[in-house]
């Protein structure tokens, strides 16, 4: 086609548009529904990155960082650093901080930073009330405690409380810390001067302690030579790791990642689903046209142009619909700043890309091109000779093994496009793979349901066979209803099911087998105290004691181990950081063995490492491999002679590597208990503290209660967006009735002359949804069934238990609405007008 | 020519044969279903004969593709229906410039327009097909087929659904046209006075044609 050609028919085709645009309205209202959740997911995405990035020298707390792990730095080192840039000493630690002057006391678990002057050397701490965090340097034995600790410790500005048996004063209340790469994004933190960490002699804490030193250049024009400069001074250090911004807050970079992923899942769904209903509605507008494109084939216009004005239409609507769905976007940014920052102190701002409107408006283009393909090309059934007698057939989709193959590029192309975002494309793939199986099966199940009702082996009433009869009609709307609503349904169900049983377990089965604190830092003169202690307090309760060191897996086979694995992989935790690791004479009962055997005691002088088998599989690990740990900067090779099973969900005591006993067990080291109280009243947390002032206590129900909170806001925001596919389901719907209309309102009037009621009308209605409505519950359960089975048991290998009311609650919900939203489309057409209708007007 | 439906099994037109000279006006008359209508189709190209060949000018047009033989109805053939075909959503105007606009003529609104006024249609240009009677809009239709000025031009009943008046009133406006323009018509007709003033009367019965005067 010339370019003259393409300028006169986007003519026509704009003119056709904007005094057409109310017939296709339902594709505009679903696809502006669809790409919206697509553009918001996008904008929401791009704007949380580009916060971090922008922010990711504040997230780092530097231009730079000098992690020296649980050393305090080399004081030479950092002079010659401190020459040419700004230093800022930071030392995180975790411990107890308790009340000692209510009623009752109570205490909290608490990650503290011990802050020099200079922090923070990028971005700002807000902080009440003012000049308390000056203060943190300048008095010893202050404090500044989130708003989480003031609260549930019921504190009051001046209140003492108590860290490792040292009396603190609480001098204010710590809102939002800029440096949240690391540790603070959802747990419990405080703020206390160097000086006073000093003065704490935390040398119980030992391998527990995390140095860090940030940097920030005074000229940072030269940066690239000054971090060259620095990488010089420690050249021959290799017991440190030097941080820099891009490398920060790489954890909530994997959450966002991860969690727009799967959005983005859901979001093309709704589009999917929307695609049906646009296959429909636009096939229903052709048909109303057929007249006019038979007048348009009559004065010579061939078929082909004709379609091209028909896709240009919808071009011309994508482009318009592309562009107001991703400014509405911009308008949800504000909504989710509010819901994040309080957590994590991003402060996120929306922001124009460029190739996210791209990817927007190519996803809609490609969803409309697959579905419209057979619509748009029943064009050629459309004969100019139906003019001369005055009779249209009615338009059916046209396939052919052209525009089969077209629409299944088009639709690889978009599976891939989704796919080739995904950090994990086989996920997304196995999602694509599901929804196109469900797909086929409701269209299967729908034919089979028309299939049965012809059989007509029911004696019914008169509103039953009325509405098996528009079940099984030509133009029946049950197809269409089955597969959109039934794929809204589906992804519906599996996400509450998902979500009632992570909810269930981490509410009642997790507690019931977990235990009930975690005590961390037990030293090794204090093992026997601690145990008479928890006896004292309950004598059932059951105790598992255990060993643990801090270790860094600096080497496998002799050479980095960044070279086994990518930072997105889900087990790059192990070489983030020093891990604790333990040691056991014998296999855990809930570790089975998968691959290699148990310590070899012939070998006691070699040391021996026992691993994760996820770990190992990820990393790529064989039975045999070598690994090289830094405990205590000393360099330690050992052979991995065995993978475990290990399953982290029981809360129970479980490390990613083991080591053997024989030759662990002379390293210096700490203990670390669970305790599973029959009585857990019974036991004082204030007065364990003042017995063990080192040892930090985790509860596991407040840890629990955090998680739930979070995982309550992820499920409110992942129900809602699976909501939408079923309101887009619903749209299609409607205007599958919409599109009947005429049909409907022939066969309306047919039965008013005949002296129908209404009532028996209305429920024909309702007994053609409650038939179609039947079959969908019970084929989206079973997916939905299967689905969370695998999900739950599988992925986060937890019980996956059948969840009665989440069932009722959905399909009654989603029952009524869809009934409700039928019965009013319907209504408009039980009153038909006899005259204009007898009159053939 | 032949053409059949239905795989062969209703013989429509047989043996059909006859040639339309230039300028030449010729009514097809004849009983419901004998098979008028159909022959104005395949003479425009609008449907396939089984048999036989059909020639516009000195090209065969029963061989074209759909294509081809738009592209020759829409520079030479103009058709008019009984019942109007206008565009419902197109005013009057943009249903007339339509066939000038997709042959890429300059002045297509202007030139609309003046054949528009030509019908008494001045005050119509923006009016929808639903704001007009069934004589104006029979009137625009009519403009529409003839605006490219084609040479030849098919009516299949073009006041069948129109009363005396504005039966004698259309007849009259597109006599007049093909007179003035030097167009071919064939119209096919059940109005014997509507027929009586065209040169030539092709009476079609049972698919034959049995009289040609």
């Amino acid at each position: 086609m010339k370019i003259n050609d393409l300028s006169l028919y986007s003519k026509f085709a704009f003119r056709d548009l904007i005094r057409s645009y109310s017939k296709i309205l339902s594709i505009i209202i679903t696809l502006l529904i669809s790409l919206f959740i697509l553009s918001a997911i996008l904008t929401i995405e791009d704007s949380l990155e580009n916060e971090l990035n922008e922010n990711s020298k504040v997230l780092l707390g530097g231009d730079l960082e000098i992690d020296y792990n649980n050393r305090e730095g080399d004081s030479n080192l950092i002079k010659q650093i401190e020459n040419i840039s700004t230093v800022s000493q930071v030392v995180e630690f975790s411990t107890m901080i308790s009340t000692i002057e209510k009623k009752p006391n109570k205490t909290s678990f608490t990650r503290i930073k011990a802050i020099d002057q200079n922090y923070p050397l990028y971005g700002d701490v807000i902080f009440e009330p003012v000049g308390s965090l000056k203060k943190l340097n300048e008095i010893d034995n202050t404090i500044l405690v989130n708003e989480n600790i003031f609260k549930n410790l019921n504190l009051k500005i001046n209140d003492i409380v108590k860290v490792q048996n040292k009396k603190f004063k609480v001098i204010g209340v710590v809102k939002v810390l800029p440096d949240i790469g690391g540790a603070f994004v959802f747990g419990d933190f405080a703020l206390t001067g160097k000086k006073t960490l000093d003065k704490l002699e935390l040398n119980t804490l030992g391998s527990f302690l995390n140095y860090e030193y940030k940097i920030k250049f005074d000229d940072y024009k030269n940066k690239d030579k000054k971090i060259n400069e620095i990488k010089k001074i420690f050249k021959n250090n290799d017991k440190v790791k030097i941080q820099y911004p891009e490398n920060s807050a790489g954890g909530i970079k994997r959450i966002i990642d991860n969690f727009s992923q799967f959005l983005s899942l859901v979001s093309i769904s709704a589009m999917l689903i929307a695609g049906i209903g646009i296959a429909n509605t636009l096939l229903s507008f052709i048909n109303q046209k057929n007249s006019s494109i038979a007048v348009q084939k009559a004065i010579g216009i061939n078929s082909g142009n004709i379609k091209t004005i028909y896709y240009l239409q919808l071009l011309f609507s994508l482009i318009f619909i592309s562009l107001v769905a991703y400014g509405l976007s911009f308008f949800l940014v504000p909504v989710v700043d509010k819901y994040i920052s309080d957590g994590l102190g991003l402060n996120i701002e929306a922001s124009f890309s460029l190739t996210n409107l791209f990817i927007v408006f190519v996803v809609g283009l490609l969803v409309i091109i697959i579905f419209s393909i057979p619509t748009v090309n029943s064009i050629d059934q459309i004969k100019a000779s139906s003019l001369f007698r005055n009779v249209f057939q009615s338009l059916q989709f046209k396939y052919s093994k052209l525009s089969i193959s077209l629409s299944l590029l088009l639709l690889t192309i978009l599976v891939s496009l989704f796919a080739s975002r995904s950090s994990i494309p086989t996920y997304s793939l196995i999602y694509f793979a599901s929804f196109f199986i469900c797909l086929a099966v409701f269209f299967y199940v729908s034919r089979f349901i028309i299939l049965l009702l012809r059989k007509n082996l029911l004696n019914l009433g008169i509103s039953s066979k009325i509405a098996i009869k528009n079940i099984t009609q030509s133009k029946s709307i049950t197809p269409i209803t089955v597969m959109s609503l039934g794929l809204g349904m589906t992804l519906l169900l599996t996400l509450a099911f998902v979500g009632s049983n992570f909810k269930r377990e981490i509410a009642k089965s997790i507690p019931e087998i977990a235990p009930d604190y975690f005590f961390l830092g037990i030293q090794n003169n204090q093992k026997n105290l601690f145990k008479k202690i928890i006896i004292d307090s309950d004598k059932e309760a059951v105790m598992e004691i255990v060993p643990m060191v801090s270790a860094g897996l600096v080497k496998i086979n002799g050479i980095d181990p960044n070279t086994y694995i990518s930072d997105s992989n889900d087990s790059y935790w192990v070489i983030m950081n020093d891990r604790r690791v333990s040691w056991v004479n014998t296999i855990p009962k809930d570790n089975p063995i998968l691959e290699g055997s148990w310590w070899d005691t012939s070998k006691p002088n070699k040391l021996q490492i026992s691993l994760d088998s996820k770990v190992a599989k990820d990393f790529g690990v064989n039975i045999g491999d070598k690994f090289t740990l830094r405990i205590y900067g000393r360099e330690i090779e050992g052979e991995v002679v065995n993978f475990r099973l290990v399953n982290y969900q029981d809360l129970s005591i479980n490390f990613a590597m083991l080591l053997n006993p024989q030759f662990a067990e002379n390293i210096p080291h700490e203990y670390l208990s669970t305790i599973k109280f029959k009585n857990i009243k019974s036991f004082n947390e204030v007065n364990f503290l003042d017995k063990f002032p080192s040892v930090s206590i985790i509860k596991i129900s407040d840890y629990l209660s955090k998680v739930t909170d979070v995982l309550n806001k992820v499920f409110i925001a992942v129900s809602i967006l699976s909501a939408v596919t079923v309101i887009i389901g619903l749209v299609v719907i409607s205007s599958a009735i919409i599109v009947q209309g005429k049909i409907k309102i022939f066969q309306n009037l047919v039965f008013k002359i005949l002296g129908f009621s209404k009532k028996e009308i209305i429920m024909s209605s309702i007994i053609e949804f409650i038939i179609s409505f039947l079959s969908i519950i019970f084929f989206s359960t079973i997916f939905a069934v299967l689905a969370s089975k695998f999900i739950i048991e599988n992925i986060f290998q937890l019980k996956w238990l059948f969840e009665i009311n989440i069932f009722f609650y959905v399909t009654i919900g989603v029952g009524v609405v869809t009934l409700a939203l039928i019965i009013i489309t319907n209504f408009r057409y039980l009153s038909p007008k006899v005259y204009p209708l007898v009159r053939n007007e | 020519m032949n053409y059949t439906i239905d795989n062969n099994s209703i013989n429509i037109l047989k043996n059909i044969s006859f040639e339309v000279d230039y300028k030449e006006t010729i009514s097809i008359v004849g009983e419901s279903g004998s098979g008028k209508t159909s022959l104005i189709m395949l003479i425009g190209g609008l449907e396939k004969i089984s048999a036989g060949n059909i020639f516009f000018k000195d090209s065969e047009i029963s061989n074209m593709t759909e294509d081809e033989i738009s592209e020759i109805r829409r520079k030479n053939i103009g058709i008019v229906f009984q019942s109007f075909y206008l565009i419902p959503n197109y005013t009057a105007l943009e249903n007339v410039s339509l066939s000038l606009e997709i042959n890429k003529l300059d002045n297509a609104t202007q030139k609309a327009k003046e054949i528009l006024d030509r019908f008494g249609l001045s005050n119509r240009f923006n009016n929808l097909p639903s704001q007009l009677s069934g004589g104006e809009q029979q009137r625009v239709a009519i403009a529409r087929s003839v605006v490219m000025k084609p040479e030849l031009i098919l009516a299949d009943e073009p006041t069948g659904n129109l009363d005396s008046e504005n039966t004698e009133n259309i007849s009259n406006l597109l006599f007049n046209y093909i007179k003035d323009e030097n167009a071919s018509l064939i119209m096919v007709t059940h109005d014997n006075n509507l027929a009586n003033l065209t040169k030539r009367k092709i009476t079609i019965k049972d698919g034959v044609i049995s009289e040609n005067q």
